[in-house]
């Protein structure tokens, strides 16, 4: 379904961006508050639930058994996959996944494989015959703004908690799933004609559009995403990556605060 | 303005929180005999019984019991002055979302302009805002809506925002007043309109206090303390 | 069924593995109103299941197909989440989810209003984060408490419960072992003010007796899930109330 956009809204941003104001009255950079609940799906091997202002995100961490890529044949793998299924707004509706959906997991993906967090080779149990695949899926119940960020840090969250059921596969005790790293995204959205942090459901609706950062321990970039139409200049994105220094290094320490 | 929005039996539709006989109900929930009684809107008889159907505040008026749902989505009736935003446009006429399940119908009869065959767009766009009148709901709920009338018109300026239909009666006020206190303390322009947007415009900082009401309208609406928490913001709003 | 009659399912003191009676159901927690883009909406833990239920609408039919002149078509959507069960589920629809949807949109039917709303449709969105044994039974009872949070009217509202046999023994509430290797499920959608039955399914081998028994079971928890439900729906607006009322 394509939202409408009332022209008062994206006047009314504008308005409010030439005041360098918001329309829920946080600062440029502000986030809305965060909380992260983790170990919370009875079944999953680990999990995260995600309250991002009116956001709601469930990730769920699964491993399999199973026979390595010929090329890779002591590598285990990993697949990150996000949901975007209608119990998660108006907007949404049944049918095959989406290409926002499809985007969504694609993009956190990355920035969790490309952060080499998870140490491949760990993951073999016989080179050639039985590795394990980590599986994360995200399912976003409550779109209210920037799921983005909410499902990458659900993601991570339910990494860094996740247990390997080695008993329940026959290859030894239960053991902690390696996770050397914690990336975690900030996403920008253009919003009366300038960037500002976690837009919520109204400023995506009226802006335009948006700029996914993941970084990693040391501040590097791990995946970027350019989405909806329009264009940015290099100045721009040299003062969102600032921020997202920032702002990233907070969440990775949301995260970590998280393990046991 | 002096918009005259609110309807006959608005007093006896406001709020939650009015007179101490009201009691919270569940659906299917029985809430009195159906023998004497009359069954009002949120009700129904069931074989003796007079049962909710919503959740809601069950109230007796005159011999007539009904349940204020607490929750209800807008379901226009003739007459309701209501936003609409523009969804598409036709050669002649336009469909204007109006917060309910069925999108209204403007006529190029019953638009304020003289337009040419195919130049409506011109007049109103996709996305364009308006303040409009049902005209008239069939059975079926199509929804036909009228710009022809006192001050009825494109939105061009201001803000429009959503509360939710329970919501109306607590921002208005009796007869108005809370209405005439907010647009006096904002300095504002504002209609409240039955399909559950409002609409604002004036300076910037009467908008941006308004937004503040609206918040609460939101958030604590439906709560005890929502008048004593208004009046606080409105007394702030005077002293600053 | 799994029908495999070797499991010990019963205790020496008749009591079932997790300690519970023969009559006994698990634990159930049930939140109105979590999900803040939803119409309605509800959270529903009945033992270790978890069942998230979002209602939208109504709205318009669409596609035109479907829309009914006199009355709304409520639309369910029965969802496991892909981590909600042991094996991972690969996510998207199957026959199993298929078949639920439409027995529960049936179910639903039957208690909402749905001449209110011709050519409407009402969107009732379950979705399992974790699977337990009965999720069919917590994804309904979770969809009417969202509908009544939605304001979505309805003659009464709806209670998913089960009873089934273990051992030759007849149970409330079956679990995720008492599903597995157990003798019959009967899985019921009852209107609690009323007891009439919109919900129904069974599988196994059940004598008239046991049937019986289990009906009885049934309308027993029927009545405290319900307790529970009305609780939720009037916690939500009772506390934000500040007591009045």
């Amino acid at each position: 379904m394509v939202e409408l956009v009332p022209s008062l809204l994206r006047q009314e941003l504008a308005a409010l961006a030439a005041n360098d104001q918001r329309i829920d009255g946080r600062g440029r950079w502000d986030s809305r508050d965060i909380t992260l609940e983790t170990d919370c799906l009875y079944n999953a091997e680990g999990s995260a639930k995600v309250t991002w202002g009116d956001t709601i995100i469930y990730a769920g961490v699964k491993f399999e058994i199973r026979t390595p890529w010929p090329d890779r044949p002591a590598q285990g793998s990993l697949m990150c996959g996000a949901e975007l299924r209608p119990v998660a707004g108006r907007k949404y509706e049944p049918g095959p996944p989406s290409p926002q959906s499809i985007e969504l997991g694609r993009v956190v993906d990355r920035g969790i494989r490309e952060s080499g967090c998870i140490d491949m080779d760990s993951l073999c149990i016989i080179p050639g015959e039985k590795v394990l695949g980590v599986m994360i899926d995200i399912h976003v119940l409550s779109d209210k703004g920037n799921i983005f960020d909410a499902c990458a840090l659900g993601a991570i969250a339910a990494l860094r908690t996740a247990v390997v059921p080695a008993e329940r596969f026959d290859i030894g005790e239960d053991y902690p799933l390696a996770v050397s790293m914690t990336p975690t995204m900030c996403s920008f959205t253009r919003v009366g004609g300038r960037y500002v942090l976690d837009a919520n459901d109204e400023e995506e609706l009226g802006g335009d559009e948006r700029i996914h950062i993941t970084l990693g321990d040391e501040g590097h970039l791990h995946s970027l995403q350019k989405g909806l139409k329009g264009t940015f200049t290099p100045a721009e994105f040299d003062e969102i990556l600032g921020v997202a220094q920032q702002r990233c290094a907070e969440l990775a320490n949301l995260v970590n605060s998280k393990e046991a | 303005m002096g918009w005259r929005v609110a309807r006959i039996g608005d007093k006896e539709m406001s709020g939650a929180n009015e007179g101490a006989e009201l009691r919270l109900v569940t659906p299917g929930e029985a809430i009195g005999a159906s023998s004497g009684a009359r069954a009002g809107t949120g009700t129904l008889i069931m074989g003796d019984k007079l049962i909710a159907t919503r959740v809601g505040w069950a109230k007796e008026n005159n011999g007539v019991t009904s349940v204020d749902p607490i929750h209800a989505a807008y379901m226009p009736r003739s007459g309701d002055l209501v936003i609409g935003v523009v969804e598409s446009v036709r050669n002649n006429l336009w469909f204007a979302d109006v917060n309910g399940p069925f999108n209204g119908l403007l006529p190029m009869s019953l638009a304020p302009w003289k337009v040419e065959f195919g130049a409506a767009r011109e007049q109103m766009d996709i996305g364009d805002v308006m303040l409009a009148r049902v005209q008239e709901v069939d059975e079926a709920h199509n929804i036909v809506l009228t710009m022809k009338g006192v001050g009825l018109r494109r939105l061009k300026e201001g803000i429009m925002s959503e509360i939710s239909m329970n919501h109306i009666s607590r921002l208005r006020g009796d007869a108005d007043s809370t209405l005439r206190q907010l647009k006096e303390a904002s300095d504002c322009r504002i209609i409240v309109a039955e399909n559950g947007r409002v609409w604002v415009d004036g300076e910037t900082d009467g908008i941006a206090f308004m937004r503040t009401v609206l918040d609460l309208v939101r958030n604590e609406g439906h709560m005890a303390t929502f008048n004593a928490s208004l009046e606080a913001l409105i007394e702030n709003r005077r002293n600053a | 069924m799994g029908g495999y009659g070797d499991v010990k399912l019963l205790r020496e003191d008749g009591l079932r593995l997790d300690g519970r009676k023969v009559d006994e159901m698990r634990e159930v927690e049930i939140e109105a109103g979590i999900l803040p883009a939803a119409d309605g909406s509800a959270w529903v833990k009945h033992g270790l299941n978890v069942a998230v239920c979002a209602v939208y609408g109504p709205m318009e039919a669409h596609p035109r197909k479907i829309q009914r002149q006199d009355r709304a078509v409520i639309d369910v959507r029965y969802n496991m989440a892909p981590f909600s069960t042991s094996d991972r589920i690969r996510p998207g629809y199957n026959r199993r989810s298929r078949e639920i949807s439409k027995v529960t949109a049936e179910a639903l039917e039957s208690v909402v209003l749905v001449e209110r709303f011709p050519r409407s449709k009402i969107r009732v969105e379950i979705e399992i984060l974790a699977a337990e044994a009965g999720t069919r039974c917590v994804g309904i009872t979770a969809a009417a408490v969202a509908l009544a949070d939605a304001g979505i009217p309805m003659r009464d509202m709806i209670v998913g419960v089960a009873s089934g046999k273990i051992e030759d023994t007849v149970v409330l509430d079956l679990d995720k072992a008492e599903d597995n290797y157990g003798q019959a499920d009967l899985p019921m959608g009852i209107l609690p003010t009323t007891g009439e039955i919109a919900f129904l399914q069974m599988d196994g081998d059940l004598s008239v007796d046991e049937y019986n028994t289990c009906m009885e079971y049934n309308l027993k928890a029927a009545r405290e899930i319900h307790e529970l439900m009305v609780d939720a729906l009037k916690r939500r607006y009772m506390e934000k109330n500040g007591g009045e009322a």
